[in-house]
């Protein structure tokens, strides 16, 4: 009958409305609260571009939707550039001020009466003027939203998504441009959310802000929560129980002048049940198994990755003055370090010396107080990290930062440069491209594994992993940048000799390949038999410089560190 | 010039109004981590709790108050421990004990629907004079809510500062883990917090009480207030939410001197955008 | 032999078609599409407070031609459109009503195109915006036109002698089109327009609003305030320590409790429920009200009180149980009684005029004056 079928269209509204919103705050990890307001965008703009301009459908749908985005992109842009708390009453302002405009701005949006009289579509003659006529429209739309979310995450760039909500500096490690990708996923949501408001006002023929309040976006939002964020059948499934939940409440029998304030008391209830029982949401995040691998030829494996790009024994890179001040403190001091491709150089000292810092410096995870650093003869001053490592110089982190949830293979695959599946354009318009480059990206991380030996655990999520395994990943994630430089901090501390022993060789042929190395670390036995030069770093200054003999006869140092 | 007076003085009084909603909002946020949406309706709840006491159970105004402020406090602390402290103990991810959060409003908003009815309460026998600045009015409500701040701010932060549980609520606000481990009871601070914030915010429901009436749809836009001012004013800081709350006021009334009053929301978060634009983390950080 | 056998089946013949039932009576159920939760509550509850007595009253007294009313109510949840075509939809396929009781401007519009296709008729009591006029061929609406009363309102105010007039109304499209309505009539009848402030719906805090009507010094303040607003006006006006007198077009028991007192003085020019001596039925049912409910009856509980008597009487007068029959017969003959105080005639498009009254606040209290036109001279 009419009622069901009016309640089948909601829920393909909001089945859009849910999976759209998934994409910003589970998929991206981002808290924020403007949905609502893209949702009223796409309506007003749509009536408006029907009414007004006389476009037909889908016109105004499509044109609000890219309106939409747009506008979504813009709002967020300086939010996701400072990040904290700021996208959160940046989008709530989005909120409060489009619902102002769309009331007060009377020329074109008539006000607090709403845009009445919205034209129904018409398809091959027919008026889409009742429910059951309406609804393959609004299913067709919801599925089709819905295929470009799930496009979205499945690809390269929703693993990349996957891994900047674990960890974001991690991801800006592996030359992840992290602003891009909120940026993206937030106009993407924004987009999507528009095509339910256009649709809305083709079915009700009536639009108006009551519609588009805050509240409807937490209604949205419980929805994603409800049915697990990052799961988009998830959030659908979200949709589908909060449409039809106060629906079905409505049989329950009271008196009249109660009877909905009780309904709305059980489905608070409810919703505060359902998530007791599944905290996680209805349907929990997948995790991805590993991709079937096709078994690589035994025999010796090549170094992964470009050649190096400079010839063995010029310097790559160089910093000069360095100097870090954190108010007060001198984290680095008039630091000057020169790296040479073909070299291991061991940087050592105290607890709390400033290698990290130094490391951060060299890579832009920090700006220096003073001094320049150049790679490759020209100033990487200012640039943002990701765009340092996808130049060629790259770290790894001394707390692993490893992508826990994500499988071992997904680990090294997501570091992979030059994906074109990391762009959302390539993502829907060159399927085929990127489809193949997985396809080989696939095998390339493969043989970067079995460089490490890890081969075996490609499937295994990498929080199942051994100590020894977890290290053992950290440089293989930091091979598969094929940056020329690889800084790595503390990759060997922990690990027993035995496994030492195995690791040595993967860094030695390294060098041979012409990477450039730097590595910091404690363990003065991995200095001796590893670092070519090494550097010795106290209070943030650059003590002695020489071999690791040199450096551990100095009696000085002795009396300071090697004892 | 007279109706910028006026508009100061209205700024600093909802200023203080806020400012008291964002002390005890932030007070719970900062130590627990609990978006606690349902602050709204149970600062809603303390406003029904007083104007009971006085119209169905005829106790006097100042008694009114304290039985007022008691049930809140009681009502605060059953929240956390029979609502939220499940979730924390399951480790749930912060959205989804907002949402939890979100089915106590509907829950307690409703409720109070229910059993109070939904007409406005007002407190006829409470009645206040006004006084003049000049050409400007300031009422003594007004000035009472400006004293609320003053007094609670000061005694909040005293309390922070100088007794025991005051430094582990600090500590728990500065680093939770750190603060187990040196053998805080987490839990207990908790019940402490909410405790305390609930009882904060009876005293503006009160003064909104005898202002404007009470209805039971009164606590979103408390909240949601709240919320605001904490984050421009910076997390864990009592100082930041006192400062974040008069910002926002202030500007919603000084904001409108010159600009049509349909733009007042508009115009507050503009200026609030602006300000975390200079400081993103807030005007202050930290205590 | 065959007479003597066939007496007794003669018999039964005769008792079975005597026995045999009349039409059967049905319950006809009337639509409610109301404000249940959510901030505007209070509409919800005294709007079907109203209709359910009349609802009450008229199955009490057998019901219409033996048929009984029954109310099916739908929450719009404060004046959101989709609950409301949820509910439109619901009601016309679970319950098969024909006529449906509406309130706020949104929920109405949206349900507008529904009521044409299926012919279902709609009776609005709430607030009176330009917008719903013909939304429906079959919306009527049964309170004045919101125009009407802000005419009524300007010429008040003229009468009075005051010259400089601020305003102060709600953000959507009733307080849109009354502040723009007595501003055209108000500077027709020569005068100023000193101030125009407006407030977002469901706003308590106004003081702002409130600031700047102050600062522009007028002679009188015309207050579009509804229910408890129009009372929480008057008071922040005293409370800023403004002695103009102000001019509203609702003053009821909500208003009373929100002004605190200080609402003495101020006019009220409403068609508005009274209960005066020349209007027994009124009189009737504000006693009716106070019996079951306590308080004194609200204007909108008298409006939608008044809406099921007007269905009542539509199948009184043989419409049938359809919605589109129904309207017909309202055009056709489109006066009523009205619990307002004599009769009410629905115009051409849709409106029904009531009278329009003036009053004073006096203890609190709404003071019935004189009756007032709501057309200028």
């Amino acid at each position: 009958m009419e009622y069901l079928i009016h309640i089948l269209v909601m829920m393909c509204l909001y089945v859009i409305l849910s999976t759209s919103f998934n994409l910003v705050v589970g998929s991206a990890g981002l808290f924020a609260l403007s949905h609502a307001a893209f949702y009223a965008i796409g309506a007003y703009a749509s009536a408006i571009l029907i009414i007004d301009v006389g476009l037909p459908f889908p016109l105004p749908l499509l044109i609000g939707a890219l309106f939409t985005a747009a506008i979504g992109a813009v709002a967020a842009l300086p939010a996701l550039r400072i990040g904290g708390h700021y996208l959160v009453i940046v989008t709530l302002a989005l909120q409060v001020i489009v619902l102002a405009f769309l009331i007060n701005a009377q020329a074109i949006t008539r006000g607090p009466a709403g845009i009445s009289g919205i034209p129904r579509v018409e398809l091959f003659g027919l008026a889409l003027d009742s429910p059951q006529r309406f609804l393959p429209l609004a299913a067709f739309f919801a599925a089709f939203c819905f295929w470009i979310a799930w496009r979205l995450t499945e690809s390269p760039f929703g693993r990349a998504l996957r891994a900047m909500r674990e960890d974001e500096e991690a991801t800006k490690a592996i030359g992840k441009n992290v602003v891009y990708m909120k940026l993206s996923a937030f106009a993407l949501s924004a987009g999507l959310a528009s095509v339910a408001g256009a649709l809305l006002g083709r079915y009700v023929s009536f639009i108006s802000v009551e519609s588009f309040t805050i509240e409807e976006t937490i209604y949205v939002l419980a929805m994603v929560i409800l049915g697990g964020t990052g799961n988009l059948w998830g959030s659908a499934l979200g949709a589908v129980i909060l449409v039809s939940l106060p629906e079905l409440l409505k049989f329950v029998e009271m008196p009249a002048e109660i009877a909905d304030k009780v309904r709305q008391i059980l489905y608070g209830i409810l919703l505060i049940v359902m998530l007791r029982l599944r905290p996680e949401g209805l349907i929990a995040e997948v995790s991805r198994a590993a991709q079937r691998l096709a078994p690589v030829p035994a025999g010796e494996v090549p170094v992964p990755a470009i050649a190096a790009a400079t010839p063995a024994g010029e310097i790559t890179v160089s910093g000069r003055g360095l100097s870090k001040h954190f108010g007060g403190i001198r984290a680095v001091e008039d630091f000057d370090i020169d790296l040479t491709a073909g070299t291991i150089t061991g940087l050592i000292g105290p607890n709390g010396a400033g290698k990290t810092t130094a490391f951060n410096l060299i890579t832009g995870f920090l700006p220096p107080t003073a001094g320049t650093i150049s790679f490759r003869g020209r100033s990487v001053a200012g640039r943002k990290p990701h765009e340092i490592v996808r130049a060629g110089v790259a770290r790894s982190f001394q707390d692993l930062k490893l992508f826990t949830k994500m499988t071992v293979l997904d680990n090294v695959l997501v570091a992979l440069p030059r994906q074109s599946g990391d762009g959302v354009l390539s993502v829907f318009f060159r399927p085929f491209r990127v489809r193949a480059e997985e396809t080989a990206n696939i095998a390339r991380a493969v043989e970067v594994l079995r460089f490490v030996g890890l081969e075996d655990k490609a499937g295994e999520t990498a929080d199942n992993l051994s100590y020894a395994e977890e290290k053992l990943l950290v440089i293989a994630r930091l091979l598969a940048t094929e940056a020329e430089v690889l800084l790595f901090d503390e990759p060997l501390s922990g690990l027993a000799p035995t496994t030492l022993e195995e690791i040595f060789p993967v860094f030695r042929r390294l060098a041979a390949a012409g990477k450039t190395i730097c590595i910091i670390e404690h363990n003065l036995d991995v200095i001796k038999r590893l670092c070519d030069t090494a550097i010795y770093l106290d209070e943030g200054r650059a003590l002695r410089k020489g071999t690791p003999e040199e450096l551990m006869n100095d009696p000085e140092l002795a009396g300071r560190y090697f004892s | 010039m007279d109706l910028l007076l006026q508009l100061a003085i209205n700024g600093i009084a909802n200023g203080s109004h806020y400012a008291l909603l964002a002390i005890g909002f932030g007070l719970i946020f900062a130590t627990t981590g609990i978006v606690h949406f349902a602050y709204g309706p149970l600062y809603a709840l303390s406003a029904y709790f007083v104007w009971m006491s006085v119209a169905w159970l005829g106790l006097p105004f100042v008694a009114a108050l304290v039985a007022g402020v008691a049930a809140s406090t009681v009502v605060g602390m059953l929240a956390y421990l029979w609502l939220h402290r499940p979730f924390e103990r399951n480790q749930s991810p912060a959205f989804v004990v907002m949402i939890v959060s979100l089915g106590l409003f509907i829950v307690v908003e409703n409720g109070i629907g229910i059993v109070f009815g939904t007409d406005t309460k007002v407190l006829e026998e409470v009645t206040y004079g006004i006084h003049f600045v000049g050409d400007a009015v300031i009422s003594e409500l007004q000035i009472a809510q400006v004293v609320a701040l003053v007094l609670i701010g000061a005694a909040l932060a005293l309390f922070l500062k100088l007794t025991n549980y005051g430094k582990a609520v600090r500590a728990m606000t500065d680093n939770p883990d750190m603060a187990a481990v040196i053998g805080i009871d987490t839990v207990r601070i908790s019940v402490l917090v909410f405790a305390i914030g609930s009882a904060i915010a009876a005293i503006p429901a009160v003064l909104v009480l005898i202002k404007d009436g009470a209805t039971p749809a009164m606590g979103f836009s408390a909240v949601f207030v709240a919320f605001v001012a904490v984050i421009v004013g910076g997390l864990g800081s009592i100082r930041g939410a006192i400062l974040g709350g008069l910002l926002l006021g202030m500007v919603e009334n000084l904001g409108m001197w010159k600009i049509p009053t349909e733009w007042q929301s508009s115009i507050a978060f503009v200026v609030l955008f602006l300000v975390l634009l200079l400081r993103p983390n807030g005007l202050f950080k930290g205590q | 032999m065959l007479a003597k056998s066939m007496k007794p089946l003669g018999f039964l013949v005769l008792a079975l078609a005597l026995s045999a039932p009349a039409a059967r009576a049905e319950t006809y159920k009337v639509g409610a599409i109301m404000a249940m939760t959510g901030a505007a509550a209070f509409y919800g509850t005294v709007m079907t407070r109203g209709a359910q007595l009349a609802i009450d009253e008229i199955n009490a007294a057998g019901g219409i031609n033996g048929n009984k009313l029954e109310l099916v109510i739908e929450d719009h949840k404060g004046g959101k459109p989709q609950p409301a075509v949820s509910g439109m939809n619901r009601m016309i396929n679970l319950h098969n009503v024909q006529a449906v009781l509406s309130s706020f401007s949104a929920p109405t519009l949206a349900i507008a195109p529904i009521a044409d296709e299926k012919g279902i008729m709609v009776l609005n009591g709430g607030g009176v915006s330009a917008k719903m006029i013909g939304a429906s061929k079959y919306l009527f609406h049964n309170r004045s036109l919101a125009t009407d009363l802000a005419r009524a309102l300007a010429v008040r105010a003229h009468e009075r002698g005051f010259e400089r007039m601020a305003q102060i109304g709600i953000k959507d499209e009733f307080g849109d089109s009354v502040i723009a309505e007595a501003s055209r009539i108000w500077k027709k009848l020569g005068h100023t327009v000193v101030a125009t402030e407006q407030y977002p719906q469901g706003a308590i805090n106004v003081d702002t609003q409130i600031a700047k009507l102050r600062a522009s010094k007028p002679d009188v303040v015309a207050n579009w305030g509804l229910t408890n607003e129009a009372g929480r006006i008057v008071k922040r006006m005293r409370d800023l320590g403004m002695k103009q007198p102000a001019i509203t077009m609702e003053w009821g028991k909500e208003a009373k409790k929100a002004a605190g007192g200080k609402g003495d003085g101020t006019e009220v020019v409403s068609d508005f429920f009274a209960v005066t001596d020349d209007n027994p039925w009124g009189q009737r049912f504000a006693k009716a009200y106070k019996d079951k409910f306590g308080e004194d009856p609200e204007y909108y509980a008298a409006n939608y009180y008044e809406n099921i008597f007007v269905i009542a009487e539509l199948l009184k007068r043989g419409a049938p149980w359809n919605g589109a029959a129904m309207a017909a017969e309202l055009r056709k003959n489109p006066t009523f009684d009205s619990v307002f105080g004599g009769k009410m005639t629905y115009q051409s498009n849709g409106v029904a005029i009531k009278r329009v009254g003036l009053f004073v606040v006096e203890n609190g209290d709404r003071k019935f004056v004189k009756l007032t036109s709501t057309k200028i001279d």
